[in-house]
């Protein structure tokens, strides 16, 4: 076993002061020192894309990368995204698509989306692809987990856009809860259930 | 409605099995598996992983105070193998340390002296040598040996399917600690609580109620954690009780890929018979169903594979035989579909080749032959609904399928590189467990003073959005605001003898439990209003959390009586607040010695037509576009069961074509990780995806009429292997591609240019290197 470190990491915005072992990952500090469980890890191998963070708004696989080398960075998970009990708009598309099913992969996915719609405002299908291409879902079959970003993006640009038409699809009856008039927005909280 | 649990996903707040705070002094758990695939155990050393620090125990089979025996069905599985080993990664000891990387470092301090024996990897190896989990079964209408006389058309030939990783992204995983008075509680992530509680309790000799099973949510199950996660339950449970701390298991990926079993290869002949008019007059079919070394699901696997071996159509004369071989491979186990998939391959498989006989397309064939009112399954359930030719038709005529055909046409006469290819997807699907007696389900219900109720039933949130359809459903029945309703953990102790979350049956069964559980509160409390308002029973009624009679709001006194007042009269009134409810599906049964009988509750129908395109140069393909009109009788979510349609069907061509499980001739697991595992990601989803929601009038069985959903849209992605090779052939005329799945690109590159594929052959002839270690 190797000797436990002292390291000041900045999680989202909060300084922490923590002691761990010097080899343990980002993951592995952020889950179990930081008790910040919303970080996921799939694989503890780079390939499967869970453990997506931000370090200095750029995302990392924290299953890859020692707690150690990020004292002084900006480090953001997904327990940061949303403002208070406001949800951010690229929450509230995913909530509003059902782009999280069990929900596992989900904050990997947000991290990576995020990053890019920092950088990115009008994102194309393809960008969007690219970004997500190495985070693996096994329940949604990603369709709607682009359109949830391409939404967002929609949002946060200032439009006042409805969601992609291709969810029209299935959905009898426009409108319904869950749903899909054009020109709908994505529901202004998620604090609630409904 | 959106998903109820969506917000806490969103936020990372939702808690997984491993997410769960540790209690004091909580140890960790790894498990060393044989390092050989089959051989007898001479002897185990221990010591070398005892010694390294931080190591507080390893734990073999002679630990075990009970029986040492998982097996559900047979019992043939012990949780640590004691004198021989029958696959690759069989438990043997379990690791118990003060962190998980000691655990898991300390595993590999341990030696296993094994005397190897040869391995059988190939279930019709497995066959000839009599190796066989349980008598061959047969399904069987008509005379087919008569009716191969009336046919135009005869073709025979072999069909294969590989096995899929579960691929969870959530890992399997348990947490134990001891209780008073020797009893253990255990978080687990499995989709069947008891059947971990009566896994764990005969193991470690302790009756069922000293064992809770607790299960927050899963982070994916698809049938991996049906009968799979008892194993690591009970080693868990093993090790807290023999080390008198809390124990958490949760498997490295290596290990669970390795350690447990993935969706059965089947390997299948059969012989099909269609006369003039393209009628199918007579089918033969064997499955060779990959079993590994234990039988775990697999008798019931079979079975299901036996009910839909004619997928969505009429055959008169059929005789299905199916044998479960036993191989040295870990137990392969239920997946989303269970067999179905295997069957219903198959059978298009068949389709395909006697279309190509009889020059026609294979569209042709299947539209003639959809089930109709009236026609019933070899296994004697009758069909009542027209919803296969409905689905089919509604299907063609809204995404166009004759205009997308010619489109298809005119583009091969155009493109010389890149080619398309075109196949429809029917599929009917039975809702029930095939064992009759696992259809039944039971629900506790509390409404608290203040109006808020608490939910417990049998049902596992896996991602399926179980929780938002009971929510839902208790809101209905008692007219109150979804967000006044909790859906609570999964818990033995709240409910008992749960079936597992399975065979797309929950929101069935513990939905109908629910309805009864909220209708008898929903009485209780409007006889109450009745007579408080001096009304007659039956004269008031409860409406969007308000008493009314007719359309008018009530008042008692002077406040007004709404749920919340109502719930609080009742509590002063010593109303009971609180309702437990049971169902059991009507009217199913099946007859296992004749193999007749009615077992489905319903079936679920619908169609799909898959574009495929092919690059002829090198053999990759992406699916252009999936168009679906699915059966759901009346959703209750259109959301939940849009997105189980959309998963399902990424999952189905996943298996179909990208998803490859490849075993060396050692039994050794050669694609045992992420990066040799290949699961679609973003890229692999198809270019397009529409679907309708078809509603029908049926689907009596299912809860509000709103059908099964989970399992039924795997089986579209069956389409994209039969695009994909309706494209090789529109690439090359002289591709002979077989009925191999899955229809990796590789595969692709060798069906079009066959010479090169002889080639390979007598390269690896020649060579030293065996194929499966090249790939
Ligand atoms: S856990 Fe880091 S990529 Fe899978
Ligand atoms: S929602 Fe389950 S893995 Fe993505």
């Amino acid at each position: 076993m190797s000797r436990a470190v002292t390291a000041t990491l900045r999680v989202n915005g909060e300084e922490r002061t923590v002691a761990f072992p010097g080899h343990h990952t980002l993951l592995e500090v952020l889950r179990e020192e930081c008790a910040l469980t919303g970080t996921k890890h799939g694989c503890e191998l780079g390939e499967c894309g869970a453990c997506t963070v931000l370090v200095d708004g750029r995302p990392v696989l924290s299953c890859l990368t020692l707690a150690c080398q990020h004292e002084g960075r900006e480090i953001e998970t997904v327990e940061g995204l949303a403002d208070g009990n406001r949800l951010g708009p690229l929450q509230v598309a995913f909530a509003d698509l059902g782009a999280a099913q069990c929900g596992y992969c989900t904050p990997g996915i947000l991290m990576a989306a995020e990053a890019m719609l920092r950088e990115q405002p009008r994102p194309s299908r393809e960008r969007i692809a690219e970004q997500l291409s190495g985070n693996l879902c096994r329940c949604t079959g990603y369709l709607k987990i682009v359109e949830a970003v391409e939404w967002a993006a929609a949002v946060r640009r200032g439009e006042d856009a409805g969601p992609p038409p291709e969810i029209l699809f299935g959905h009898p009856e426009p409108g319904r809860p869950g749903g899909d008039a054009p020109g709908r927005r994505p529901s202004e909280t998620a604090s609630s259930n409904t | 409605m959106r998903n109820i649990d969506s917000a806490g996903h969103l936020r990372g707040e939702s808690l997984y099995l491993d997410d769960l705070p540790e209690l004091e002094g909580t140890l960790h758990a790894a498990v060393f598996g044989s390092p050989v695939a089959h051989g007898r155990v001479r002897r185990l050393e221990i010591g070398p992983a005892l010694e390294t620090p931080g190591v507080v125990a390893v734990l073999t089979a002679a630990e075990i105070p009970g029986e040492n025996q998982i097996g559900g069905i047979l019992p043939d599985e012990p949780l640590l193998a004691e004198d021989e080993v029958h696959y690759d990664g069989q438990p043997m000891a379990i690791v118990v340390a003060v962190d998980e990387a000691v655990a898991r470092r300390a595993t590999r301090a341990i030696r296993a002296e094994i005397d190897e024996l040869p391995a059988i990897t190939d279930p019709r190896e497995a066959r000839r040598r009599g190796l066989l989990i349980q008598p061959p079964r047969t399904f069987s209408c008509g005379d087919v040996d008569a009716a191969w006389e009336d046919c135009a058309y005869v073709v025979e030939g072999v069909a294969e399917s590989g096995g899929q990783e579960h691929l969870y992204l959530e890992t399997q995983g348990a947490y134990a600690h001891r209780t008073e008075k020797g009893g253990l509680r255990i978080w687990s992530s499995t989709q069947g609580p008891t059947v971990v509680q009566r896994c764990v309790a005969r193991v470690l000799g302790l009756p069922m109620k000293e064992i809770e099973v607790d299960v927050t949510r899963l982070g994916g199950g698809f049938g991996g954690k049906e009968d799979q996660a008892s194993a690591w339950a009970t080693m868990a449970a093993l090790a807290s009780l023999r080390t008198a701390r809390p124990v958490k298991l949760v498997p490295h990926r290596l290990d669970d890929l390795r350690m447990t079993g993935t969706r059965h290869p089947y390997s299948s002949d059969f012989r099909i018979g269609l006369d003039e008019d393209l009628k199918i007059v007579a089918y033969e079919v064997t499955f060779h169903q990959n079993a590994g070394a234990a039988a775990d699901l697999s008798p019931a696997v079979l079975e299901r594979t036996l009910f839909h071996a004619t997928n969505a159509y009429f055959v008169p004369n059929v005789r299905a035989t199916a044998y479960s071989c036993r191989t040295n491979l870990a137990p392969n186990t239920a997946f989303r579909g269970f067999g179905g998939p295997q069957g219903m391959f198959v059978m298009e498989a068949a389709i395909a080749a006697v279309a190509e006989r009889a020059g026609v397309e294979a569209a042709e064939i299947q539209r003639r032959n959809l089930v109709r009112v009236g026609d019933t399954f070899p296994y004697g359930q009758a069909v009542d609904e027209p919803t296969a030719e409905a689905t089919w038709d509604r299907c063609a005529e809204r995404y166009d399928l004759a205009g997308l055909r010619r489109r298809v046409a005119e583009h091969n006469a155009r493109d010389p590189v890149r080619k398309l290819g075109l196949a429809v997807m029917p599929i009917a699907f039975g809702i029930a467990f095939t064992k009759t007696h696992m259809n039944q389900a039971s629900v506790l219900v509390h409404v608290y003073g203040d109006g808020s109720v608490g939910v417990s039933t049998a049902a596992v949130e896996m991602g399926q959005g179980i929780n938002t359809k009971l929510v839902q459903i208790a809101a209905r029945v008692l007219s109150i605001d979804p967000s006044r309703v909790k859906i609570e953990t999964t818990n033995t102790t709240r409910v008992a003898n749960t079936s597992p979350t399975a065979a797309s049956a929950s929101a069935d069964l513990n939905g109908h439990a629910l309805v009864r559980a909220c209708s008898a509160i929903r009485g209780r409390l409007l006889s109450l209003a009745a007579n408080e308002l001096g009304l007659e029973a039956g004269s008031v009624d409860l409406r969007e959390e308000r008493v009314v009679v007719g359309a008018t709001a009530t008042r008692l006194g002077r406040e007004s009586l709404d749920w919340e007042s109502l719930v609080r009269a009742a509590f002063f009134r010593r109303v009971d607040l609180s309702e437990h409810a049971f169902y059991a599906t009507p009217g199913i049964h099946f007859d296992a010695e004749t193999e007749k009988g009615s077992p489905f509750g319903y079936l679920v129908y619908g169609t799909a037509i898959v574009l495929a395109s092919v690059d002829r140069l090198r053999g990759t393909y992406e699916i252009e576009a999936v168009h679906v009109v699915h059966d759901v009788g009346e959703s209750l979510n259109p959301t939940v069961d849009g997105g189980q349609v959309e998963g399902g069907i990424v999952q189905g061509i996943g298996w179909m074509t990208m998803e490859e499980v490849i075993y060396d001739e050692a039994g050794r697991l050669r694609s045992g990780a992420l990066s040799t595992y290949k699961i679609p990601d973003v890229y692999a989803a198809p270019k397009r995806l529409e679907y309708e929601l078809f509603e029908t009038e049926s689907g009596n069985g299912a809860v509000y009429r709103s059908k099964a959903v989970g399992e039924p849209p795997l089986m579209y992605g069956i389409g994209a292997f039969f695009a994909i090779r309706d494209a090789i052939r529109a690439a090359s005329p002289e591709a002979r591609p077989s009925l191999v799945a899955p229809l990796t690109p590789e595969r692709v590159l060798l069906a079009l240019y066959p010479q090169g594929e002889r080639a390979t052959e007598a390269a690896f002839a020649e060579g030293e290197e065996s194929p499966a270690e090249v790939r």
